[in-house]
């Protein structure tokens, strides 16, 4: 990812398809950071989208928060695909579709988004863990920073080469920045990553006062068994035919 | 055999001039669970020590059923007590009902900040900031069983006061507002979702050495009759994040004693957490607690 110093006039057009290095980096990390993935009106479309349903869907939160249905340390705005066409067309802009087809030698699942505020904490509000084991199909996520996020911002950390290991063969630490050979991901507005959920990743404690937005993508290679017809039927009317069956809604 | 503490018990009289509390639609004047009964059930099940909590109000006066029970048996419990929510100097309150009492700590349903995580917290205007500042001066444990909608506090003010012992009661839940009820047995009951928010609240505070919980509870939480398998799982988390010196099993007799047993409630870890070893065992069934909160040597 870029430093959060940098513009978006510093994004770069990204190739539709992963370079060899990526490929390389993708077997031997389990992670490829894509700089500039989202620019321009693009990313302002997104953000205005973003900032508007989390307010609107706010007080609704709160009210989960309270009956002990959902933490309050973090923030998803339920049903984003419905809510707004900026978040559907991030299912397979082509920043990162390519790459994901090619990982999963082109059977791709998308599974869900999570569109997510991260309030100021003293703790991260998660911490770190694979999302399934290797018996699981590949399971993908793609973060794109809605706002920039500066180390110690709550930034996305990964273990690069962890979705290699024998399972057991890590321990949680308890502190969040001691996880040995971690690698932690700072970013500009628009920049994402893409992630081998094998592997162990978790958000870093956020000690700025400033909380972090960012948008989860989560795929999967494609298995009749996750595939539900149901999840989207909802929005099936405003979804190409691909994205019918990207997102499972067509076999 | 290590001694085995119950961690975390209620007793209470019938309301009489003698041991005034207060009456509610589930404590009616006539209902009481005597400590007789706990001892009873304690001996049957080679328990050596418990911790009695406070049921029926915070007023000094509506303790004295507990510390009569601490006083006839000394060396046996140590007792938590309440703070009531108009307290206007819970300073004397607090060091007035701990010295030479036996009453070691306090517990809190409440910490009194925002609700909303995305206020700024300021710590010291937390309602409770005097209590933890007592607490910090006077070594008290704090007993914490707070609603869901002040779990984000947490860990502001362990943060603050990284020398008082904190207790997070009954797994670390926090209970939802709206989600208590009393089942058949008359006991409470907390509605939790299968997604459980304490993982990504009161379970991140493992981090803090200060900060331990209690293996509780399951009967108010689980969806299947004893041993809870269930919430199993729950048990490996918290196994795995806090360790076995930092957890304490607890009965939370007598809400048990008809429902499981206490006998049964007795073995509840042996059945959710069976893989491990002897040593954490005896942690978790008294060791644990006889550090945490400093319990004297076992009575005779």
């Amino acid at each position: 990812m870029r430093e959060p110093n940098a513009t978006n006039a510093d994004a770069t057009a990204l190739p539709r398809t992963p370079t060899p290095d990526e490929m390389r980096r993708w077997d031997r990390d389990g992670i490829v950071a894509l700089p500039g993935a989202l620019g321009g009106a693009e990313l302002a479309r997104l953000q205005k989208a973003f900032d508007h349903w989390a307010a609107e869907c706010k007080h609704g939160w709160l009210e989960r928060v309270a009956a002990g249905d959902v933490a309050g340390t973090y923030y998803d705005i339920p049903d984003p695909l419905a809510k707004d066409t900026a978040f559907v067309d991030l299912v397979d802009h082509p920043s990162y579709y390519g790459r994901l087809l090619r990982f999963t030698d082109g059977e791709l699942l998308f599974l869900a988004a999570q569109v997510r505020t991260v309030p100021v904490w003293p703790l991260a509000y998660c911490a770190w863990h694979p999302d399934v084991g290797r018996t699981n199909p590949l399971h993908i996520k793609v973060q794109i920073y809605v706002d920039d996020v500066p180390p110690h911002g709550g930034e996305f950390a990964f273990v690069p080469g962890s979705h290699r290991e024998a399972p057991g063969l890590r321990r949680r630490p308890l502190l969040t920045d001691a996880m040995p050979g971690c690698q932690t991901f700072p970013g500009r507005a628009g920049d994402a990553v893409v992630f081998n959920a094998y592997g162990w990743h978790t958000p870093m404690q956020n000690r700025t006062d400033v909380p972090r937005k960012s948008i989860i993508l989560i795929y999967e290679r494609a298995t009749e068994a996750r595939r539900n017809p149901e999840q989207y039927a909802h929005i099936a009317g405003s979804l190409s035919p691909s994205r019918r069956r990207l997102l499972g809604v067509e076999a | 055999m290590s001694r085995r503490i119950d961690a975390h018990t209620h007793v209470f009289a019938r309301a009489t001039a003698e041991f005034p509390r207060e009456v509610t639609p589930q404590f009616p004047a006539d209902s009481e669970a005597p400590v007789e009964g706990l001892l009873a059930a304690m001996e049957a099940s080679d328990i050596d020590q418990a911790v009695l909590v406070q049921l029926g109000g915070g007023e000094v006066a509506n303790h004295a059923y507990l510390r009569r029970c601490l006083a006839e048996h000394p060396g046996r419990f140590l007792g938590i007590g309440l703070i009531p929510d108009d307290c206007d100097d819970a300073d004397a309150h607090m060091r007035g009902l701990c010295e030479g009492s036996g009453i070691v700590g306090f517990r809190l349903r409440a910490l009194g900040g925002p609700t909303d995580p995305f206020e700024d917290v300021n710590r010291d205007t937390v309602a409770t900031w005097p209590i933890w500042e007592c607490a910090a001066r006077n070594d008290y444990v704090l007993w914490l069983y707070v609603e869901a909608a002040e779990a984000h506090l947490l860990p502001y003010m362990v943060e603050a006061f990284p020398g008082v012992r904190v207790v997070l009661n009954h797994l670390g839940i926090c209970p939802g507002r709206g989600r208590f009820s009393i089942d058949d047995n008359g006991r409470p009951h907390i509605s939790v979702p299968s997604y459980n928010p304490a993982m990504h609240t009161s379970w991140r505070l493992a981090q803090y050495e200060n900060v331990s919980v209690l293996l509780s509870g399951q009967y108010a939480f689980s969806r299947e009759p004893y041993p809870y398998r269930d919430i199993a799982g729950w048990h490996g988390a918290l196994s795995g994040s806090f360790g076995s010196s930092r957890l304490m099993w607890a009965s939370d007799y007598p809400w048990i004693a008809d429902d499981p047993g206490y006998a049964a409630t007795a073995g509840t870890l042996t059945e959710l957490l069976p893989g491990i070893g002897e040593a954490d065992r005896a942690r978790l069934m008294g060791e644990s607690a006889a550090q945490i909160l400093r319990f004297p040597p076992a009575a005779e």
